[in-house]
């Protein structure tokens, strides 16, 4: 038996190639090809939202999606092993980014989140998102028994709770928030006891309540309120609310035809390239579109977790979790928001909303998936 | 543990966690069910027939008035073009349109339209004061061009345009950085000169917002939400109208201004400046050519002369200079004046060419005699004469509620030697004392000095708001016996046989003043201003009070190149007097 917190040796340099080529038809595809349909009929979206829009986003998106293919193909060849082993490293760097950020970074939409470079813009958070889920790996997969010790747990929610802290700090509630899910998941794996469950979503509830008190801005508070109540403000978040919902039932059985969604091309829509994209889908492509999206998110994710199954270590279910988490959340918290299921707050589609940085993570995690299962049973 | 079976355990809770997200997507999924087929039909139809739609509420811009409540700046309806760019398929075949229809070259159109693509996705005003024609033409394109929308909204009026057009201002639309800095909106009307400015804040109101249904032609169905706007504060002015119309007559085809004042509180009651220029031109869209025409015109009429420009005071000054004698013991001396003056080896002239003969200080401020005052230059530092008028408010801005206000000039060695990098020459002194050579005085400085002596000394503040709060006033340093000694000479000026300003003189009152000549070239001999061209023909003054018992009204005329003041400027006044003390008057005075 071994142990897995025994350090490896780290090498981007494959053992064994010709095996791990071979083995690539082995691999299973099911998340790159989910991914590249929702890509696909993301990139349509995004063009027709653009329609009535001073730029079209298609050309940036698909630079976006090239970008992240080529991402896929660099962490197939990169042992997932070794990403993990250095994990601190990558956690130190994106930390020292987010507090660059803080510091110096210049103020785009509201929040201190984007560091210039070139139209490009990188966001140091979504890099800490991957750093801090492959470092949680790491931590968690060294415990040894089937329920995390007190200790274990303090240092996992340590290690989450300094990123979001920081970027917290930068007023990006919405990029601070995708960590709870995240490490959630990964600890939940990693088997946490029901009394701190319990624990848990009681200080949540106090935390949660201290925070609507003291920690919130009142455009924030008035979102929530106007989720709770929607006529409270017809001119705000309500007003959007109602024109999303109005977008999406008005696309009935097969929609309004691609580029004819009245409440997308007549601007009715706030935002509806990046997180209301699936609204303008929705009145477009009608259920049936919305049918085909989520049959691929859960194919994703059932993909993911066969890979997990077969995976060689507790790090790659952890990691796997992780990531999944983060993905999913967002897809989640997302289609609900849209329907009115949830508040309208910042938060994309994976694969179909336009945005840079975000578009990298979840190709990132695409990659990340293949290269456990390549490396599902490859002697060390 | 062995290590496979712990990590099946991990997948084993991965599952479960797996199953639950399933499980919650199902529920979105029911949820996007229900909305797109259940209730498809009535979002279909919400979609197709109740539109949100946000319109603004312009809030009516507060109502400028004169002393009697007359209106001087108002609203009236106007219909306003808005074009929203979202909803254009093609802004400039959207453009084009909008030319056609009103009548316009489509260039004209270029800026507002460059402005609605800074606006995004909100709608601009492109054009205002339609004609009903016009907004009939745009509702009956409503379907093809929805982009345009016509909403009527307050436009400024100016009942008396250009009569108060230097007093009220007009309006611009607000700057890009205006905007940029999230006071205004694009396309709003802001006050860019004169009270319009000054009291912008007050004067604009807050806009409201209404949420209308509206159909799929565009047509309102019904109110959503309403946030109403709240109109801006009226704000009333010590002007008094007939008195500002009297002196616009009297200026038309002049240059220059005129402006009184009530010299117990600083209320103005009139201010003119000529030429003038209609500020009802910028209460739309300016268009290009009238504002060139503006701005190239020779005489400015956009300036406001009152307190914008500044000139020599010519012998209006020896009021403030006959303060100083009396402190050299001159008031009784007698200085024998054959026309000239020889001082440090250069000859000043007197305006009377055969000479006043012997004068003391009343006669020499009568007769305006130069070689009286010349000789008290000569006995006085500049420094001295520079610390009288700064008591009277010269050489610094009267505080009046206007912006763009000159300080003019009061020389000084100090002044001298810091601007003009060399020292204050003795000669120059003597063409000071008669109000002549480097010293600029506005015309309302000179109202305000000729108030001070008035009123027995006080220095108050001109305004031109009613409720003025901040009106303030200082007490001079000065011997009530001495300005009632000059006030005394100042009605000989005008009452007395030998005074220069017998043509403003009344009979049902007395009128006191003092007649002031700036000259516009150095003369050494006596030349007629006849003789002169007109831009060379000096500046006149003519600067009084009335009743000289217990003043009421300061009046200051400045007519540029209108020759003497005793023929250029004091003619003027009487009329004025007339007008403001006429039987039927009532308000006498500031309550």
């Amino acid at each position: 038996m071994r142990r897995f917190s025994t350090p490896i040796t780290s090498t981007t340099v494959l053992p064994e190639p010709r095996s791990l080529v071979a083995r690539l038809g082995t691999v299973n595809w099911t998340p790159l090809a989910a991914a590249l349909v929702l890509s696909v009929i993301g990139m349509a979206t995004v063009h027709s939202a653009s329609a009535e829009l001073p730029v079209d986003y298609l050309p940036r998106q698909i630079a976006w999606v090239v970008i992240g293919l080529a991402l896929v193909a660099l962490m197939l060849a990169i042992d997932y092993h070794a990403l993990v082993d250095q994990s601190p490293l990558y956690y130190g760097v994106s930390l020292a980014l987010v507090v660059l950020v803080l510091a110096v970074g210049r103020e785009i939409g509201g929040a201190r989140s984007w560091i210039g470079i070139g139209s490009f813009g990188g966001q140091p958070a979504e890099l800490a998102k991957i750093a801090t889920a492959l470092l949680l790996a790491r931590q968690l997969s060294r415990a040894h028994g089937e329920f995390l010790s007190f200790k274990e747990m303090v240092i996992a929610v340590t290690l989450v709770g300094v990123p979001v802290t920081f970027i917290f700090l930068q007023d990006d509630m919405g990029s601070a928030a995708m960590f709870v899910p995240m490490a959630a998941a990964a600890m939940l794996v990693a088997g946490v006891r029901l009394r701190w469950l319990i624990a848990a979503g009681l200080l949540a509830f106090l935390l949660g309540a201290g925070f609507w008190q003291f920690g919130m801005q009142d455009y924030q508070r008035a979102r929530v309120a106007s989720f709770v109540s929607p006529e409270s403000d017809p001119l705000g978040a309500g007003y959007q609310m109602r024109q999303s919902k109005i977008a999406v039932g008005s696309g009935q059985l097969v929609g309004r035809g691609y580029g004819q969604g009245t409440q997308s091309q007549l601007r009715f829509l706030p935002a509806r390239h990046t997180d209301f994209t699936m609204a303008v889908l929705a009145e477009e492509w009608g259920f049936f579109g919305v049918v085909i999206v989520f049959g691929a998110y859960a194919a994703y994710l059932g993909s993911a977790v066969s890979i997990a199954t077969r995976s060689r270590d507790r790090a790659a279910v952890l990691l796997i979790a992780a990531l999944i988490a983060l993905v999913m959340f967002h897809v989640l918290y997302n289609t609900a928001m849209v329907v009115g299921l949830m508040p309208i707050t910042g938060i994309p589609l994976p694969f179909l909303s336009y945005g840079g940085s975000f578009m990298l993570i979840n190709f990132a995690t695409v990659g990340l998936l293949m290269s456990i299962d390549l490396r599902r049973d490859a002697p060390r | 543990m062995v290590e496979r079976k712990h990590k099946q355990i991990l997948v084993k809770r991965l599952w479960g966690l797996t199953r639950l997200a399933w499980l919650v997507m199902l529920v979105i999924v029911g949820r996007y069910w229900a909305i797109q087929i259940l209730d498809g039909e009535l979002y279909r139809e919400l979609s197709d027939n109740n539109r949100l739609r946000k319109q603004e509420i312009q809030a009516p811009r507060g109502v400028i008035t004169d002393r009697h409540g007359v209106a001087l700046a108002e609203n009236v309806p106007s219909y306003n073009l808005l074009f929203d760019r979202a909803a254009s398929a093609d802004p400039e075949a959207s453009q084009a349109f909008a030319a056609r229809i009103l009548g316009v070259d489509v260039a004209t159109l270029d800026e507002p339209f460059a402005a609605a693509r800074m606006a995004g996705f909100k709608p601009v005003r492109v054009a205002d004061n339609l004609s009903l024609g016009q907004v009939a033409r745009f509702d009956a394109v409503h379907l093809e061009r929805p982009e345009f929308d016509v909403a009527v909204a307050h436009r400024r009026l100016y009942r008396f345009g250009h009569q108060v057009a230097h007093v009220i201002g007009y309006l611009g639309e607000a700057s890009r950085t205006e905007v940029e800095a999230g006071h205004y909106k694009v396309g709003d009307r802001v006050g860019k000169k004169g009270i319009e400015r000054r009291f912008q804040d007050e004067l604009q109101g807050s806009d409201g917002e209404r949420v209308v249904v509206v159909d799929s032609r565009g047509r309102v169905l019904e109110e959503y939400h309403r946030a109403p706007s709240s109109a801006g504060r009226s704000i009333a002015l010590t002007l008094d109208l007939r008195l500002q119309q009297t002196a616009v007559r009297l200026l038309d085809g002049k240059v220059g201004s005129i402006v009184a004042l009530d010299p117990r509180d600083g209320a103005v009651r009139a201010m003119v400046s000529a030429p003038s220029f209609d500020p009802n031109l910028f209460a739309g869209r300016l268009d290009r050519r009238d504002w060139n025409a503006l701005i190239e015109h020779p005489d400015d009429p956009l300036q406001n002369r009152v307190v914008q420009n500044a000139y020599p005071p010519g012998s209006v000054f020896k009021l403030v200079m006959a303060l100083a004698a009396f402190d050299e013991g001159m008031q009784h001396t007698r200085i024998y004046c054959p026309g000239y003056s020889r001082i440090y080896n250069h000859r000043f002239r007197c305006w009377k060419r055969g000479g006043h003969g012997a004068v003391d200080l009343r006669e020499a401020l009568k007769g305006s005699c130069n070689v009286y005052f010349h000789e008290l230059g000569r006995r006085l530092e500049i420094d001295r004469i520079a610390e009288l008028s700064r008591f009277f408010g010269l050489g610094q801005a009267t505080g009046i509620d206007l912006d763009g206000e000159r300080p003019g000039l009061v020389p000084s060695t100090a002044w001298s030697e810091k601007t003009r990098r060399h020292p204050w020459y003795p000669g120059e002194t003597i063409s000071v004392a008669t109000g002549q050579g480097p010293i600029l005085t506005t015309p309302l400085q000179v109202a305000t000095m000729v108030a001070a002596i008035a009123n027995g000394g006080d220095r108050v503040r001109p305004h031109l708001r009613q409720d003025d709060a901040t009106a303030e006033r200082d007490k001079l340093p000065f011997d009530a016996a001495r300005l009632a000694f000059i006030r005394d000479a100042m009605a000989a000026v005008v009452n007395e046989e030998g005074g220069t300003g017998r043509q403003a003189e009344l009979e049902t009152m007395t009128v006191a003043g003092k007649t002031g000549t700036a000259q516009v070239i150095a003369q050494e001999t006596w030349t007629s201003n006849d003789e002169l061209a007109p831009e060379n023909r000096d500046h006149a003054w003519f600067a009084s009070f009335a009743p000289a018992e217990h003043p009421e009204l300061v009046v200051v005329i400045m007519v540029e190149h209108g020759g003497g003041g005793s023929t250029g400027a004091a003619p003027l006044a009487q009329e004025l007097y007339a007008t403001f003390f006429d039987t039927d008057h009532e308000h006498d005075g500031p309550t």
